[in-house]
């Protein structure tokens, strides 16, 4: 609603400001061609705000790469099974009986190879990464019937671990980032060594941030005695909330069932510190980009108080010299603005990652840079351009006549 | 030159009336006049050089028979319009119906071609882009420059460009053209021909002219000169061509 009141003059002068475009009088080309009479400083301003809509664009995009990985790693029509209350896989743990239970429950769908289910164990483990420093790592322990469950990931290399023999599946992206993650080579974990047999691809999923092995071998390595979480796929995902009744309320069972998409919506928290860090430089830069455009629409005013002079002498009003130079204003900030989108897209793929806050381990994404985001970039400098403009226009309609006739 | 009764400018119906005008600006708490007292008809079709020394008031004169600045004090009829009636919307379009203005430096706007500094005035009128053209043509034609109309200002001389600034201030034909220092800018030659057009003009096409002038060979173009002195009129001198 606050919102709402403050958008509110502002969507009124903008819807303003296109109806002028089209009833006020002085042509375009004035205004564009008298930018591109003053290319110094008109260049320049248009790169500062290319350069902060590229920093904007780009600070979406990490959380736009984040969510990919993370609602792509969800299904609807599966679930997840954890502790009442553990949030995360990692927090989670459910015994071995239980889960022979579970593995078992009716309302789980059904293929050759059984019930749809994979118990899983989660553990986390420091890892040196490529540029100096160390991070945590998800090693997921899970059954054959993991594989079946996450479609989206497809082996690229090698082959699939096999159980019992210590071998782990690396994702290709995570290859780059840390050393020794090459196949052939092996990863020490849990007092043994893990032969590397394949690496794999999950389509941008969150998946990409995890070493895969067998789920008994992890569980002996770690000493863990209890799984983690079971993932399984229903038989009807619409009583998702009639399974989640059924297994809270088993007196064997007392566990907590959530949705996959819903599990990975709540991870994407993971992100908010990046936006936050990246909304307070974006908050900065734009006060900073504003001035930029001001300063030059300023000058631009002052350079033409005669020309200014000469359009009322003419018979142009206020509202239209206003118009005019507000428009001025938000091409030449627009323009940065395009400019910024588009540099914007040389980041687009580019892999990295970030420490989630929620399980405290690696979370491996890439930059993902969509035409909805470059439009926010282009939106971005138009608001620049209003706010950058609107003093300095005001200022030009409002020349006295007499002064501005004898201006230079 | 012969010395005529002060401010008689003959007869015809007066497309600019002035009654006891008076113009004064101020500086913190102290008044300056500029003008006082003035009364003056000035007939249709009247070629009128304001002449006098720096400060006297003529071109602050000038602006309030163009409705550039308001008087403090008395009324001001300009062709056929109240002008302390009009608002500042309405005393713009005024402007753009019924006068034309040649400035000492032109006043071409540097990013705009010749034709497109001809046109500004009539894309207020809401003419058709035909019509506009035409008459763009029709008043670069006037001032011979249709061969120069997709020339910039900083590609003509400053002759041409006071014929640019010329057919500028013809192109939506109004009653009252005036001239703040026309040939200010111009050596002997160019100037010569932008006072013998100015002539046409009023000649020609009926155009009421009130120019500024310090110079008397320019103000020798004119019908009359009016003098101010101190704010005041002076006298008004006939001139005979």
């Amino acid at each position: 609603m606050i919102g709402l009141l403050f958008a509110l003059p502002f969507l009124t002068y903008l819807g303003w400001l296109v109806w002028a475009l089209v009833a006020y009088p002085i042509p375009l080309s004035y205004n564009l061609r008298s930018l591109w009479q003053r290319k110094v400083s008109t260049l320049s301003t248009a790169a500062a705000i290319a350069l902060v809509v590229g920093i904007f664009v780009v600070v979406l995009s990490l959380a736009q790469g984040l969510s990919v990985a993370f609602v792509s790693s969800g299904r609807a029509d599966q679930a997840l099974v954890l502790r009442p209350n553990a949030r995360f896989e990692l927090n989670s743990s459910i015994e071995r009986d239980r889960m022979r239970i579970l593995k078992v429950h009716p309302m789980l769908k059904r293929d050759a190879e059984g019930p749809m289910a994979s118990a899983e164990v989660v553990v986390v483990k420091l890892f040196p990464m490529a540029d100096g420093s160390d991070t945590n790592v998800t090693i997921r322990g899970l059954e054959r019937m993991g594989l079946t469950l996450r479609p989206q990931v497809h082996l690229v290399q090698g082959r699939w671990f096999r159980p019992g023999l210590s071998e782990v599946v690396v994702p290709r992206k995570m290859q780059g980032r840390f050393p020794g993650m090459e196949m052939g080579r092996s990863l020490r974990m849990g007092g043994r060594d893990w032969q590397i047999v394949g690496a794999f691809d999950a389509g941008g999923a969150s998946f990409e941030s995890e070493v895969w092995s067998d789920v008994n071998d992890v569980m002996q390595a770690f000493k863990r005695e209890s799984y983690s979480v079971m993932a399984a796929r229903l038989e009807q995902p619409e009583r998702l909330e009639g399974f989640a009744k059924a297994v809270e309320e088993d007196k064997r069972l007392q566990l907590e069932v959530v949705r996959e998409t819903d599990y990975f919506k709540e991870l994407t928290k993971a992100g908010d510190p990046i936006k936050i860090l990246g909304n307070l430089i974006t908050l900065i830069l734009t006060g900073a980009a504003i001035f930029a455009a001001m300063n030059t629409m300023y000058a631009a005013v002052a350079g033409r108080t005669k020309e200014i002079g000469t359009l009322r002498a003419l018979g142009f009003r206020q509202r239209e010299i206003l118009a005019s130079f507000q428009w001025e204003s938000i091409f030449l900030c627009v323009s940065g603005g395009l400019l910024g989108s588009g540099l914007a897209l040389f980041v687009n793929g580019i892999q990295t990652g970030t420490t989630s806050f929620e399980t405290f381990s690696d979370v491996s994404f890439a930059f993902t840079i969509t035409p909805g985001l470059m439009a926010q970039g282009v939106a971005f400098s138009l608001v620049m351009g209003l706010l950058g403009g609107f003093l300095p226009a005001w200022r030009a309609s409002r020349l006295p006549l007499t002064e501005a006739m004898k201006g230079g | 030159m012969n010395a005529a009764d002060r401010f008689d400018l003959g007869g015809g119906e007066p497309v600019i009336t002035l009654r006891d005008v008076a113009k004064s600006y101020w500086r913190e708490d102290l008044e300056i006049p500029v003008l006082q007292g003035i009364d003056l008809e000035i007939p249709v079709g009247a070629y009128i050089a304001l002449m006098g020394p720096s400060g006297s008031g003529k071109t602050t004169l000038l602006n309030l028979v163009a409705g550039i600045d308001r008087p403090t004090g008395g009324s001001l009829e300009v062709c056929g319009y109240d002008l302390n009636d009009l608002d500042d919307d309405q005393l713009a379009s005024w402007r753009n119906a019924h006068v034309g203005f040649i400035f000492q430096n032109y006043n071409l706007v540097p990013v705009l071609n010749a034709f497109e500094n001809v046109e500004l005035p009539l894309l207020l009128t809401g003419a058709g882009r035909g019509e506009r053209r035409d008459r763009v043509e029709q008043a670069l034609s006037l001032v011979n420059l249709t061969d120069r109309m997709r020339n910039y200002p900083r590609q003509l001389s400053g002759g041409q460009e006071q014929r640019v600034a010329i057919a500028r201030a013809i192109v939506t034909d109004p009653d009252l053209l005036v001239a703040d220092e026309p040939t200010g800018a111009l050596d002997a030659k160019n100037a010569e021909e932008v006072l013998a057009l100015m002539a046409r003009l009023n000649t020609e096409l009926g155009k009421t002219i009130v120019m500024v002038t310090h110079d008397p060979k320019a103000a020798h173009h004119a019908r009359h000169q009016i003098h101010l002195e101190k704010g005041v009129l002076d006298r008004t001198v006939e001139v005979n061509r």
